[in-house]
């Protein structure tokens, strides 16, 4: 029955898609719409834009699968537009740039450069959008009990009836409103948890006891193949049959149903930490590779360095009616996207001490969505459920809708140039090119996959704007080769990573997470090349312009 | 009342999407030398500005992660791990606070060199 939550949502988008937008409005009202959205307004429409599914649900769940440390990544998204607001915002705003490929062009007169950029911007989006198909179809997996491919089809169908409609997203003040309505469905469910959880809970969420034997018989649906350290012998009904496993290694066969029983030892998983034990409680990121330290600042670099570069975040800014007003609204976004991330420590924790086996199934990005039954089994406990589904579902839609956009957008314009009526059948396509992506990576972390997406984005654009916007001496063939080596370091070692599979260690750390070296890597490459050419003429004067207010 | 043209009010990638690929108007106004030289001097500012703020950001997502790797979790505030707060809830109102920061000297350093660049205007007259 929640399931249904997710319909009011998919209805108000679809309503809003079909009409275009909500309001038809006159072409005076619509100017002054378009110039003169405040600071604080827009800031509300980038952070509605930007909450992503792995926002709502991913870091809480890789808090239950990882522990403490998966707080770090809310940190680094935000910081992102701390970064964006010290380097960027203005600047790029000045530059009538919309998106990054057409800041290639502008900058630095390439349309080589360009089409390149917008190949990067495909890579990006796919990483992003694929782990957003993922979630939807998880919670809505859990919430209604159907096949996983359900859950991922139905996401998929919504998004693309949207599209379909003409539902290209809302104007700014429908992405605001969005927002408030995130915001309000992951804070007031959070402190109705803290309350209900009652004392008990409460205490043992701060003092998690290790989960090292089940408290209670417990079904455990994996979702994928799942390889399971076993420690101590113990009978499970595998889908019903008792089977006795002798410590050592066992693998869980995906869809299959164990039942372990009461008292019996939690068996371990290789890259995570067994919630409440003493990795898990530490305030860094391990993943099992041993080094915790390096782990939390590749995330970091990644997430930092990586917000400016995503494709459906710059367009936002242009909203904004000149280089001050987009430095402001860098700055309020910094505000409101940590009065929601400050409430990912509820979902994690007591994800942690409630719905501990997510970690044994795989299933803990729908953490956040499992805990309302798990603190009142009654008529409370599914309207939470349902609000919470309704949020989730609400992320999803507005981020993938507008990457669906920028992914259609590079095809359409700088890749596949083409008919302006071929668009929606682009963007269609697109979304059904995801959702076949997303039928495989059953078994991904959303809030993990998207951190790949923001390690492409800090090696390829972060250093083309950064460079770009503050040297005078970058050139079209730096960009490019800077790019290049930063793409390739990035999401190049990130599939060897996932071909070669190597032992945990530095190395599996440093081809999981590759930010930490690929980033220096790009910037080097870009001055180091740029350096060997001549800056086109009027570089200088071009770099200068947008650094002058332009209202003087 | 005059019955006024209505227009679809899209999202900013609508319009982008829906755009027809234009040329990018790469051709600003170009600037007499008296910008240029005040541009110049701006985006130096700027740059000790940022360098200030992002020294600072530095100091918290690089300096804080080794301070929690040997703060141990036993150590508490009441009930609450003194690291679990400090990764959890901290980092927002200090990243905040800098955002503020960076915002208020940006803004002066645009608005200073403005003045400077309209003194030397009126001394030019």
């Amino acid at each position: 029955m929640t399931a249904l939550a997710v319909v009011p949502v998919v209805l108000a988008t679809l309503l809003i898609g079909a009409r275009g937008v909500a309001a038809l409005r006159s072409t005076s009202d619509f100017l002054v719409a378009s110039r003169r959205v405040s600071p604080t307004l827009n800031a509300a429409a980038v952070s509605g834009e930007y909450l992503s599914a792995a926002s709502f649900l991913g870091t809480a769940g890789l808090v239950v699968k990882n522990g403490v440390g998966a707080l770090w990544y809310p940190v680094g998204f935000t910081a992102g537009y701390l970064l964006m607001l010290v380097l960027v915002a203005a600047p790029m705003r000045r530059t009538g740039a919309l998106t990054v490929p057409d800041f290639a062009e502008a900058r630095l007169g390439s349309p080589g450069l360009r089409r390149f950029s917008a190949l990067v911007v495909l890579v990006i989006a796919g990483l992003y959008l694929v782990p957003q198909f993922t979630a939807a179809g998880q919670v809505l997996t859990l919430v209604s009990g159907t096949p996983h491919w359900v859950g991922i089809v139905v996401a998929g169908a919504a998004v693309s009836i949207t599209l379909a409609l003409g539902g290209m997203r809302a104007a700014t003040y429908v992405q605001a409103f969005q927002f408030v309505l995130k915001l309000l469905l992951f804070i007031v469910p959070a402190i109705w948890l803290v309350v209900a959880a009652g004392a008990d809970t409460r205490a043992e969420a701060l003092r998690p006891a290790e989960y090292a034997a089940f408290p209670r018989p417990t079904q455990v649906t994996f979702r994928l193949d799942t390889r399971l350290q076993v420690r101590e012998p113990v009978t499970v009904l595998a889908d019903g049959v008792p089977a006795r496993l002798e410590p050592g290694e066992h693998v869980a066969p995906g869809d299959a149903t164990w039942v372990f029983p009461e008292g019996a030892a939690v068996p371990e998983i290789a890259g995570a930490a067994l919630p409440g034990s003493a990795t898990w409680q530490q305030p860094l990121l391990d993943g099992g590779n041993g080094h915790p330290l390096l782990a939390t600042w590749s995330i970091l670099v990644a997430t930092a360095l990586g917000t400016m570069g995503l494709p459906h975040v710059i367009v936002r800014f242009h909203t904004s009616p000149d280089g001050r007003a987009a430095r402001r609204t860098a700055a309020i976004t910094v505000g409101l996207l940590g009065s929601f991330y400050v409430f990912t420590v509820v979902y994690g924790l007591l994800g942690g001490v409630l719905v501990p086996e997510l970690y044994l199934s795989g299933a803990t990005d729908t953490a956040v969505v499992a805990l309302p039954s798990r603190v009142d089994g009654g008529t409370t406990g599914d309207v939470f459920t349902a609000l919470l589904t309704a949020g989730a579902f609400a992320a999803f839609l507005a981020t993938s809708l507008g990457l669906l956009l920028a992914l259609a957008g590079a095809l359409a314009h700088d890749l596949l140039p083409g008919s302006l009526r071929r668009l929606r059948l682009t963007a269609l396509l697109a979304a059904g090119v995801i959702v076949l992506l997303a039928l495989p990576a059953v078994r991904i972390d959303v809030g993990a996959v998207v951190t790949s997406a923001f390690a492409v984005a800090a090696s390829t654009f972060c250093p083309m704007l950064v460079l770009g916007i503050w040297w005078r001496g970058l050139t079209a063939r730096g960009a490019f080769v800077g790019m290049a080596v930063g793409l390739a370091s990035s999401a190049g070692v990130m599939a060897l990573g996932l071909v070669a599979r190597p032992d945990p260690g530095l190395v599996a750390l440093l081809l999981g997470q590759p930010a930490l070296f690929s980033v220096p890597l790009a910037f080097l490459t870009m001055v180091g090349v740029s350096r060997r050419d001549r800056p086109p003429p009027g570089a200088e004067p071009a770099m200068l312009r947008l650094h002058l207010d332009e209202r003087t | 009342m005059t019955r006024q043209r209505r227009v679809a009010v899209t999202s900013p990638q609508t319009r982008v999407a829906f755009a027809a690929r234009r040329g990018v108007s790469a051709v600003p106004r170009s600037l007499s030398g008296d910008e240029l030289r005040a541009a110049a001097r701006i985006r130096r500012r700027q740059l000790r500005v940022a360098a200030g703020t992002l020294a600072a950001a530095a100091l918290l997502l690089v300096g804080l992660p080794v301070l929690l790797g040997v703060v141990p979790v036993a150590l508490r505030l009441g009930p609450v791990p003194v690291v679990w707060v400090a990764v959890a809830l901290l980092p927002y109102p200090v990243l905040a606070g800098l955002a503020h920061w960076q915002l208020r000297r940006a803004e002066r350093t645009e608005d200073g060199a403005e003045q400077i660049g309209r003194d030397r205007q009126d001394h030019a007259r």
